[in-house]
């Protein structure tokens, strides 16, 4: 311990017995190890079997909870399409006149990034069985209100990044769900993004 | 010079003794105190993010439906808001989350309102886990670095009433300095992620980061994307300054010389960084995380 301030007045929990000194490593080293972990295992790119799975039976149960089982993995931007600009777009099915709700719409800020947030991880989900429609789902319930009707069709819009000089790019379809309301059952149908349709074949041209 | 530990044993204790001085020095409070007021304003800023949306998300017929987000979010993930389920008590515990923020601030019941506040954000992130962004991890992983530290023995009520009691502050404290180096920890750990996860990606090697960045939605410096279309050389300049910088302070953070000139300079790269990002809240944390060893007169660095 340094002395270089001896007549500094110590708290009483200053000069630690060697038991305290030995419990407080343990608990450190098991978190820093708990970090180091979470680090690896939450990261985009992907982790190992083995990291994976010590991280979820031992450390997620006590490190979830408090919100501290994170990645960090800030990437910022690779410019590709996961930085786009992401927006929910919600209309009733069928109905091109009337204009559609959009979210963050003119929001800014952090409200807006939120909003942002939540429709990037609709279009990521589509390649998640487990999440995949969920959040759809729950949206386009909520928005029959406000869309008047439930029959509505709910997409995410994705606006890619213009290329270094290049001009704006226009937006694409991420994702895009049907979500109707029928005899008091909730029903979601994936529909297919326009570029994802196959070209229709009539027989005469396949069987030449 | 030191003295390199001629055999297993002498390495053993040069490395306990290494540890010892990191973690069991004692440490002033006072720059804690410092991040207790800082991180405490900046939730009060990510709470009122949530206000305007609360019920569009979190209400009984909001965008995120309470089963909804529990399929979503991992098994261990628990939320107080889940038992909010009518517009009253969800602005209540919303509330209640305010004020604990804001005793934060001030340092009223600071031994309470600490952990109250973490688990209180934790609950809230994990309502809408889709909804959270860096800023929110930072904030957590301060707010809990604030329950290890004696937060509230400085510039509080807390300070304030014990002053009128007659009691005197305490200069040195243990779980000050624990609380330091898990910050100093959290700071290194969180760049070098970034860091990593960053350098997956070509646009970081191939200098035009800082032109998506500045291109992107959440920008909000528009001025900066007629220069950088002018110059490529600029684009590139300021994109591998961002990584020449996140490598300096990772590093320059357990060098004993460096450590507070880095952490000086941290103060005001990071927030520029966030600004440029479009997440400027995640920028301050970050720069939070670097206040104790920028205004402390020198904690032991890890060497």
């Amino acid at each position: 311990m340094p002395s270089s301030q001896p007549e500094t007045k110590f708290r009483g929990d200053s000069q630690p017995s060697d038991m305290t000194r030995a419990l407080v490593t343990v608990a450190l080293a098991v978190y820093l190890l708990g970090l180091g972990l979470s680090i690896l295992g939450n990261t985009r790119s992907g982790s190992s079997a083995l990291v994976r799975t010590l991280q979820n039976r031992l450390f997620s149960p006590w490190l979830v909870p408090p919100w501290l089982d994170l990645g960090f993995d800030y990437r910022l931007t690779h410019g590709d399409d996961l930085d786009a600009d992401y927006a929910i777009e919600v209309r009733r099915y069928g109905d091109a006149t009337t204009s559609p709700i959009r979210l963050p719409g003119t929001l800014t800020g952090e409200r807006a990034a939120r909003w942002r947030r939540l429709a990037r991880s609709m279009a990521v989900a589509t390649d998640d069985s487990d999440r995949d429609g969920l959040l759809a789902a729950a949206i386009g319930r909520s928005m029959f209100d406000a869309a008047g009707g439930q029959d509505l069709v709910v997409q995410v819009i994705r606006t890619p990044l213009p290329l270094w000089g290049g001009p704006e790019l226009e937006p694409v379809q991420a994702s895009s769900a049907r979500v109707r309301m029928v005899m008091g059952d909730l029903q979601l149908i994936r529909l297919e993004p326009p570029g994802e349709v196959a070209p229709l074949i009539k027989p005469a041209e396949a069987a030449r | 010079m030191t003295r390199q530990p001629e055999n297993p044993t002498g390495a053993i204790a040069a490395v306990a003794a290494v540890w010892n001085q990191f973690w069991f020095t004692p440490a002033d409070s006072r720059p804690l105190a410092i991040v207790r007021i800082a991180a405490a304003a900046l939730a009060l800023a990510i709470w009122w993010s949530y206000a305007a949306d609360l019920q569009a998300w979190f209400g009984p017929a909001g965008v995120l439906p309470v089963d909804t987000v529990q399929q979503w979010r991992s098994a261990f993930g628990w939320s107080a808001f889940d038992w909010a389920t009518t517009p009253l008590s969800l602005a209540i515990l919303f509330g209640a989350t305010g004020i604990v923020f804001l005793l934060l601030l001030v340092g009223l019941g600071t031994p309470l309102v600490a952990p109250l506040a973490a688990i209180l954000l934790a609950s809230l992130l994990h309502r809408g886990p889709m909804l959270a962004g860096p800023a929110d991890d930072c904030l957590s992983v301060l707010l809990w670095c604030i329950v290890v530290a004696p937060a509230g023995e400085h510039f509080s009520v807390d300070r304030w009433l014990r002053d009128r009691a007659g009691k005197p502050a305490p200069s040195l404290s243990l779980r000050a300095r624990i609380a330091q180096g898990l910050l100093q920890v959290h700071a290194a750990a969180i760049t070098v992620a970034a860091l990593l996860a960053q350098l997956q990606g070509e646009a970081w090697w191939d200098g035009l980061a800082a032109w998506y960045l500045a291109v992107g939605p959440q920008n909000r410096l528009g001025g900066l994307v007629p220069l950088f279309e002018r110059s490529e050389y600029l684009t590139n300049l300021l994109t591998h300054g961002i990584t020449g910088f996140q490598i300096l302070y990772a590093v320059g953070l357990w060098c004993g010389p460096t450590q507070r000139l880095v952490a000086r300079v941290a103060l005001v790269a990071w927030p520029l960084v966030g600004l440029l990002a479009g997440e400027p809240l995640w920028g301050l944390l970050m720069a939070v995380f670097a206040v104790p060893l920028a205004v402390s007169s020198g904690p032991p660095a890890a060497q």
